[in-house]
């Protein structure tokens, strides 16, 4: 099924059928944002945001400008700070500390260009469907269209590496998101393929 | 290769204005000591001493080898008190240069290898370093130059009396010579029997605010500490230790261990286990791969430590008392307040280690220590050698704070190296540092306090619980338990000082951990301060007086007394207390006396996000007489940060048996934000000799912060870490 | 593994483990030990280096990322002839008590510099996090913004 067959603008269906606060739209978007109509959660989306509302993404995809870490999702120590690309302050960049892959040494995680996700995307605080919406949302999405969302979470090496999250300072194995990469990677590509639909809550 | 202090890796630079710590020749060499312990006999009352941190000196006299002259006409140190930053290598260059009559710049100050050097009988810590020395190696240093003197005009034929001392050298007449022309051509050196002091007046070094001597090593980034020293052919070792508390070593299995890279050997003692390998992280992997069974006796908890540091719980001793406070202190107007404070931990930048050479008759340890004496006498112990096969080369601290007043890691580096029969390095990683720490105690107080008629203090009692601080130390021996009843530092600062209050008493009760508990930068008087100081307070709150004014009026007219009160008046003046404050913003004021030196301290503090922020601190101190304001001024503002970083962030729990946090960070701590924009320091010099500096400005700035926070919000903090909800 | 990058101007090369970190490989293989241990775990900032002109904490760092890069010590902020404006602006300051974050401090500075020449006190607030226990923090700002005086005087 092609997903422009199914396009219905969210922001009609957010604010009618989802009945979520969602008031942050822009008419003039060509958004690729999909509903379910019988308000059933696909099995892929479900699989998918299993992984996408897990803390290992969630931490850098924080709400404010810092970054959360650890099992308990601690605002990052130090007052780590966002900022102007997600990429940190000028003298306290991630790369400072993390680099392109982990050190399971020191237990800092790293993976290629570690930083945050915009302002845009901030996750934190929003429901799996919240997560969706933003995800297609041109405006907050970095203007990517469905195939690119596709291509950046699947094979991203940032994105991906939520499956590797190495040790932590303490030598002990970060948690995982309760689905395998692989599990997961099908997951989006059958809910895109699927026309990504966002079920109704 | 370089070595730690003399490292001649030094790069050259053109635009260096001394090259510091280079001995560039130890040709002839003058050696004249006198024993300046010997100049501290035990007079006052033993409560009395503790309290002015003059504890533990000896009576021995040895006359060892302060000073060395270089061909180069350098003047050489040798210190038997160790640098951690505190500024005593300034302070005593200050000394020498004054009555040597030479300038700061000639003298180079080392530390003092064990080895034909002097060495401290005691510690470094205390705060009495300058105050100790004060006497001694002033008149040490008369003695140089009045021998110099002698043998110049024997060289140079010319009467003393005409001779005069210039920058290194001594002319009379048309001839000059020197200092190292005459020490390579004397023959003879006699001490001189009499000597005379300069007097106040005539100080031309003492008092000024000279730059610390090791400022250019320390911003050159040169390699002075214990952790960069090296020795040839040297390997690394790294020690396991218990994952818990109260948890005792049973057994290992390092068979996966002994046959990773780098694996020279697995060491296993009797309690410990140590791993050597040829690279510091080949050491770290193979310890890793050490299986050990451990036993523990019981699994800690958090509550199970705060069950037990509780007023009541424990051996109490009353440590101070006048008039009848028990008496009084009964009905409906009595109050009553409880404050306490968490474990907390050192947290130096340098971790412990020591880099150690043991071959059949002899060892090397170069070790960043507060205590060269004990390491010396522990290390000769563990290897069945005589103390004086044993050298110990101290090194810079990279902070010392207490925390090196223990070494057994001397200990554990001498039999790795001696395992292998090669230099081995072996250093804490920063996991054992947060878990095997010398913690500061938990503390637990109870003030019960009531007013007079006259809006004053009638009688009010301090009772501290702590774990133990000087207490099973190397550096007070089991049988000074009995003598003193109560631990001398955890009840640091726990003394009333408002003796004009008619009744009075603190009690000390004497809790046991199950866990490492000793010396912390201040000891007791941070958190002590931080009760007494906040009841008094909230006496005045509850009089309807303002607390400067009450405090004022309750201090004794002694000697003490006086200097109490006169940085009390100066803090408050500079301070400008009592200033309209601008919206949300507040003052409070607190006032301590520690190590002879009284401190007052006037903050200004504001609430944001819920967030404390001590926005300017005015510190009006007293250490007698300043050597170097600038030193002092440093110290003040250190203390203050490592004050606020203490009260407002840092806390250590027992979880699950073991002590946490166990990284920077997650042990929270002052940064670079949460430091004052203002500091203002006033020094006040209100005695004829200095006393201490290192650690008394500690003493106010909790309770000065509560203080504030109750003006600002209505809100008592009792707790350390403060927590606004 | 067989590691070349240029240590403060000089090209070396080591033959170490690629995982090994660059601040093991400054300090013991190549005997610079301006740059400091503190905690391993890329939390306090004394190992602070520069490579290729930014703050990076060398502890966690493996040394087999520094191949074909500039690496910079506190040995090498200053030249033979010239002192960096941060260490000149330390050194008037009087900032050092202890010494041993200082070298961190010092690069973490003067990496802020290069890129924010004249810092406000917020700058310095977020970009500065490094930890020092003897409390220098007070002189280290009023060090930093002489630095930025220093610095911004020489260009001109």
């Amino acid at each position: 099924m092609k997903k422009s067959s199914i396009i219905i603008l969210a922001a009609l269906m957010l604010l009618g059928v989802g009945g979520m606060s969602y008031t942050d739209l822009n008419q003039k978007d060509e958004r690729t944002v999909s509903f379910s109509t019988n308000g059933t959660a696909s099995e892929s989306f479900e699989t998918m945001m299993k992984v996408l509302t897990h803390k290992r993404c969630i931490n850098c995809h924080p709400a404010g400008d810092r970054p959360r870490q650890g099992e308990d999702s601690h605002i990052h120590n130090f007052d780590v700070q966002r900022g102007e690309d997600g990429h940190g302050v000028v003298a306290l960049q991630c790369k400072t500390c993390h680099q392109s892959s982990n050190n399971s040494l020191s237990g800092v995680p790293g993976a290629p260009h570690w930083h945050l996700a915009p302002r845009s995307m901030a996750w934190e605080g929003l429901d799996k469907y919240e997560i969706a919406q933003a995800m297609l949302d041109k405006n907050k999405n970095g203007n990517r269209s469905v195939e690119e969302i596709e291509k950046h979470l699947t094979e991203d090496q940032l994105v991906l590496w939520v499956f590797e999250p190495g040790v932590n300072n303490e030598g002990i194995p970060r948690e995982k998101p309760p689905v395998s990469k692989e599990d997961y990677i099908k997951a989006v590509k059958d809910w895109i393929a699927e026309g990504a639909i966002i079920p109704s809550k | 290769m370089s070595n730690t202090e003399n490292s001649n890796e030094t790069p050259k630079r053109t635009f260096s204005r001394r090259k510091f710590l280079l001995r560039a020749s130890i040709g002839a060499g003058v050696m004249i000591g006198v024993g300046y312990f010997g100049c501290n006999p035990m007079r006052r009352s033993l409560a009395g001493m503790a309290e002015e941190a003059a504890l533990g000196y000896d009576n021995k006299f040895d006359a060892i080898a302060w000073f060395e002259v270089t061909a180069d006409n350098d003047i050489i140190l040798h210190s038997p008190k160790v640098e951690m930053g505190q500024g005593i290598f300034t302070g005593m260059a200050q000394l020498v240069a004054e009555e040597l009559g030479v300038s700061i710049g000639k003298i180079k100050v080392v530390h003092a290898s064990s080895m034909n050097r002097p060495v401290d009988p005691r510690s470094t810590g205390g705060s009495d370093t300058i105050s100790g020395l004060w006497v001694p190696l002033r008149e040490l240093s008369v003695k140089m130059r009045v021998m110099l003197l002698e043998n110049a005009s024997k060289i140079l034929g010319v009467a003393t009396s005409s001779l005069s001392i210039g920058d290194g050298v001594i002319s009379g007449g048309d001839k000059s010579i020197s200092f190292g022309e005459i020490v390579s051509q004397a023959t003879e050196w006699n001490e001189p029997k009499k000597i005379t002091l300069k007097s106040k007046k005539d100080f031309k070094v003492i008092g000024k605010a000279i730059p610390r001597v090791d400022l250019e090593p320390k911003v050159m980034g040169d390699p002075i500490f214990g952790i960069d020293a090296e020795m040839p052919d040297m390997h690394y070792g790294v020690i396991v230790r218990p994952p818990k508390i109260d948890t005792v070593f049973e057994s290992a299995d390092f068979s996966k261990a002994e046959s990773m890279p780098g694996v020279i050997k697995v060491v296993q003692e009797s309690d410990f286990v140590g791993v050597i390998a040829k690279s510091k992280t080949q050491a770290n992997l193979a310890a890793q791969a050490i299986e050990v069974k451990w036993k523990t006796n019981k699994v800690w908890e958090q509550k199970d430590i705060e069950e037990i540091i509780k007023v009541g719980k424990g051996k109490p001793v009353e440590i101070q008392k006048s008039g009848s406070p028990k008496r009084i202190l009964n009905g409906d107007d009595v109050i009553t307040s409880e404050y306490s404070s968490p474990i907390g931990a050192h947290a130096h930048l340098e971790p412990n280690g020591a880099v150690a050479f043991v071959e059949k008759d002899k060892a090397i340890i170069k070790i960043s220590t507060q205590v060269p004496k004990f390491t010396r006498t522990e290390v000769a112990k563990t290897l069945d050698l005589k103390e004086e096969q044993v050298e110990i080369q101290p090194t810079f601290l990279g902070g010392g704070f207490g925390r090196r007043l223990h070494t057994p890691n001397a200990m554990q580096a001498a039999l790795l190296s001696k395992a292998v029969g090669k230099p081995v390095h072996v250093f804490f990683s920063r996991k054992d540092e947060f878990q095997h720490d010398t913690f500061r105690p938990p503390t637990h107080h109870v003030l019960k306090g009531k007013l007079g008629e006259n809006g004053l203090i009638e009688a009010i009692e301090h009772h501290v619980s702590s774990g133990d601080v000087a207490f099973g130390s190397v550096l007070f021996p089991q049988a000074l338990e009995n003598v003193f009843g109560a631990d001398v530092g955890a009840w640091r600062g726990g003394m009333i000082q408002y003796r004009a209050i008619p009744n009075f008493s603190a009690t000390s009760w004497r809790v046991k951990l199950p866990f490492a508990t000793s010396w912390w930068r201040s000891l007791g008087l941070l958190a002590n301060t931080f009760a007494i100081e906040s009841f008094i307070d909230e006496l005045a709150d509850k009089a309807g007086k303002d607390p400067v004014e009450f405090r004022l009026a309750q201090i004794k007219d002694d000697e003490r007394g006086r200097r109490l009160k006169a940085v009390i008046e100066a803090a408050a003046k500079k301070g400008e207390w009592g200033k309209k404050m601008p919206e949300g913003r507040a003052q409070g004021f607190a006032a301590s006396t520690d190590a002879n030196t009284p401190v007052a301290q006037v903050v200004e503090v504001s609430v944001e996000n819920n967030q404390i922020k001590v926005h300017k601190v005015t510190c009006a101190i007293d250490p007698g007489m300043a050597i170097n304001p600038d030193g002092i001024k440093a110290q003040c503002e250190g203390a203050i940060i490592m004050g606020i970083s203490a009260s407002m962030f840092e806390k250590m729990e027992v979880k699950n048996g073991a002590l946490t946090p166990t990284i920077y960070g997650a042990y929270k701590m002052a940064r670079m934000r949460h430091a004052p924009k203002e500091i203002d320091v006033v020094i006040l010099e209100g005695a004829d000799k200095p006393s201490g500096v290192g650690e008394p400005p500690l003493g106010p700035i909790g309770a000065a912060i509560a203080n504030a926070v109750f003006k600002l919000t209505g809100k008592r903090l009792r707790d350390m870490p403060f927590k606004l909800t | 593994m067989n590691v070349s990058f240029t240590l403060n101007g000089k090209a070396v090369s080591v033959d170490v483990d690629g995982q090994t970190p660059l601040l093991w490989v400054v300090r013991d293989v190549l005997g610079m030990k301006g740059t400091k241990f503190g905690c391993g775990k890329a939390a306090c900032g004394a190992c602070t280096l520069h490579v290729d002109g930014d703050a990076i904490r060398s502890c966690s760092y493996a040394v087999q990322f520094a191949e074909g890069k500039k690496v910079t010590t506190i040995e090498g902020l200053s030249t033979d002839e010239k002192i960096h404006p941060v260490q000149q602006a330390w050194m008037e300051e009087i900032v050092p008590q202890c010494g041993y974050c200082q070298p961190g401090f010092m690069m973490a500075t003067a990496a802020l510099l290069e890129k924010i020449p004249n810092p406000t006190d917020e700058d310095i607030d977020n970009n500065i996090a490094n930890i020092c226990r003897c409390g220098t923090y007070y002189r280290m700002r009023k060090a930093i913004h002489r630095a930025a005086e220093i610095q911004q005087n020489s260009n001109s």
